[in-house]
């Protein structure tokens, strides 16, 4: 009776055991994938119901839906290259704060319309430096398949989006050459007011 | 970020280059005194000061001139007549892109082309109806300096002309060749105009694209032109996985753009490699066109059934 009670308790130990370490591992688990499947579904979720939101609503669902699978400090850090370091803590922030509104308003003013369109997995690949790619396409009716490559780094235990990919144009690196090339040559003031000149108008079309 | 997923998401490669070509087209008053300011150096870039002049120049006539016309056009021309009109000058262009499959020794790519260029001519009434997509023949990209790119000619300096916009020094005896191989380029000026004026009304929500999310158009243009046509060469392979780790200030960070440059060579010298193993692999390259052969009949049955 006693070992049977022992195995019994045993058991139920075990499966708890089991129970707690399965809950672990899903709570840890987002891999690099499912950050961009649960970002294209908000993003698609967005499009679907673009034409009974207006771009403020659009806005405020996308906003969480970008800071949560973007790395938009990092990003922000990226598109202007060496010459962050030149930057002062103030104008780092400043920068990080407008560029995430940019990238998430663009958002907002782009993709606002549904057709039908899905985005479909294709593969995963690790690249030498410790980040992970995501291959994917957006299926569009009547239209060619466009390619989106998803590059995503590990950035304290998440995995975040630092650049996207489009048929082979990297939006990265047009937009660190762009920025730079501002910041170059008409300095951090107007490189900040021409970004804050796009979101005005992306909030005004 | 990736706005420019949703330009792509538009356009099809075959507009984009035309969106790219009118680019020097969009946003004049934000470039317009950018003749007085310092033009930083860029690699790809040495002409960038007469560049950015020639721009702002295609950008006041396409303002002037061509965006009015187009308009006016689009305005008394109903859409499918449009995309006719598209199609039609879109098939003639297969001829050259079969031209252009052999050269660069895609033999399966040139099957395909060739089925899609005789479906459209004939059951897509000249071309005009595009009858190949509908049974799975997808248009395919291929032009002159491309296969340029693939024998492994440099890509040379990054130029913007007068009224055709941007093109590398390798896309220049690109362009003669294309030119020379499409029909249309034979028939006269009033044929070329009509393209002209179509391919310009349907580039007008791209141009409209570039204007809102770029912050210098002239850079903007520039570094989406170099990259879509060298994914084009590459056809996607050299896709872009750089990231930029380095420039993070955490390592030496005067090595940005000498690196990037570097690796396009290095991405020439693969590409090389890669031609090389296509010759080699012809005979593999003939067995799957004639398979290709047989779908494309196979496909046109059903599509008579």
């Amino acid at each position: 009776m006693a070992v049977k009670n022992v195995k019994k308790m045993l058991m139920l130990a075990g499966f708890s055991l089991l129970v707690s370490v399965n809950g672990f591992a899903e709570e840890q688990a987002t891999t690099a994938k499912q950050v961009v499947e649960n970002f294209q579904g908000q993003l698609l979720a967005v499009m679907k119901s673009g034409k009974q939101t207006d771009f403020a609503g659009r806005y405020s669902k996308l906003f969480d839906a970008v800071s949560k699978s973007h790395d938009l400090t990092k990003i922000a850090r990226i598109v202007v290259g060496k010459e962050w370091e030149k930057l002062t803590e103030a104008q780092q922030q400043k920068l990080v704060e407008v560029f995430s509104k940019f990238s998430v308003a663009s958002y907002a003013h782009n993709f606002k319309d549904y057709d039908g369109e899905a985005f479909v997995f294709d593969s995963e690949e690790e690249t030498t430096k410790g980040g992970v790619v995501i291959h994917s396409h957006l299926t569009i009716p009547d239209e060619k398949d466009v390619k989106f490559d998803y590059m995503l780094k590990d950035n304290g235990g998440n995995w975040r989006i630092i650049n996207i990919i489009a048929n082979g144009v990297s939006d990265l690196a047009l937009k660190r050459t762009e920025y730079t090339s501002v910041l170059q040559r008409d300095g951090f003031d107007a490189l900040i007011s021409k970004i804050n000149e796009k979101i005005d108008n992306y909030s005004k079309l | 970020m990736s706005i420019f997923g949703n330009f792509c998401k538009h356009y099809s490669s075959q507009q984009m280059f035309v969106v790219l070509a009118l680019a020097g087209t969009i946003g004049g008053c934000a470039t317009a005194s950018v003749e007085d300011q310092k033009i930083v150096a860029n690699k790809a870039d040495p002409y960038e000061r007469i560049n950015r002049k020639v721009f702002n120049f295609n950008d006041q006539l396409d303002n002037y001139v061509a965006e009015p016309i187009a308009k006016g056009y689009k305005a008394i021309t109903p859409d499918f007549v449009q995309t006719g009109v598209f199609n039609f000058y879109n098939n003639l262009k297969n001829i050259n892109v079969v031209f252009n499959d052999v050269l660069q020794a895609k033999f399966t790519q040139g099957a395909e082309d060739t089925s899609r260029f005789v479906v459209n001519s004939t059951l897509g009434l000249l071309g005009v109806v595009d009858v190949a997509k509908k049974i799975g023949l997808e248009q395919n990209d291929e032009d002159f300096e491309q296969t340029l790119a693939v024998w492994g000619v440099p890509r040379g300096p990054y130029m913007v002309l007068p009224l055709l916009g941007p093109v590398t020094a390798r896309g220049i005896p690109g362009a003669v060749f294309d030119t020379a191989a499409n029909p249309s380029s034979y028939v006269g000026a009033p044929v070329q105009l009509m393209s002209v004026l179509n391919t310009r009304a349907n580039a007008e929500g791209s141009l409209k694209f570039i204007d809102e999310a770029a912050l210098d158009p002239y850079v903007f243009t520039r570094e989406s032109f170099l990259q879509w046509r060298n994914g084009l060469a590459t056809d996607g392979k050299s896709s872009e996985t750089a990231d930029f780790e380095d420039d993070l200030g955490e390592e030496s960070s005067s090595k940005t753009l000498a690196d990037f440059n570097r690796k396009g060579f290095a991405g020439e010298t693969q590409k090389f490699t890669d031609v090389s193993k296509s010759f080699t692999s012809v005979e593999q390259s003939f067995e799957n066109t004639a398979k290709s052969f047989q779908n494309a009949a196979d496909k046109l049955d059903k599509l008579k059934k």
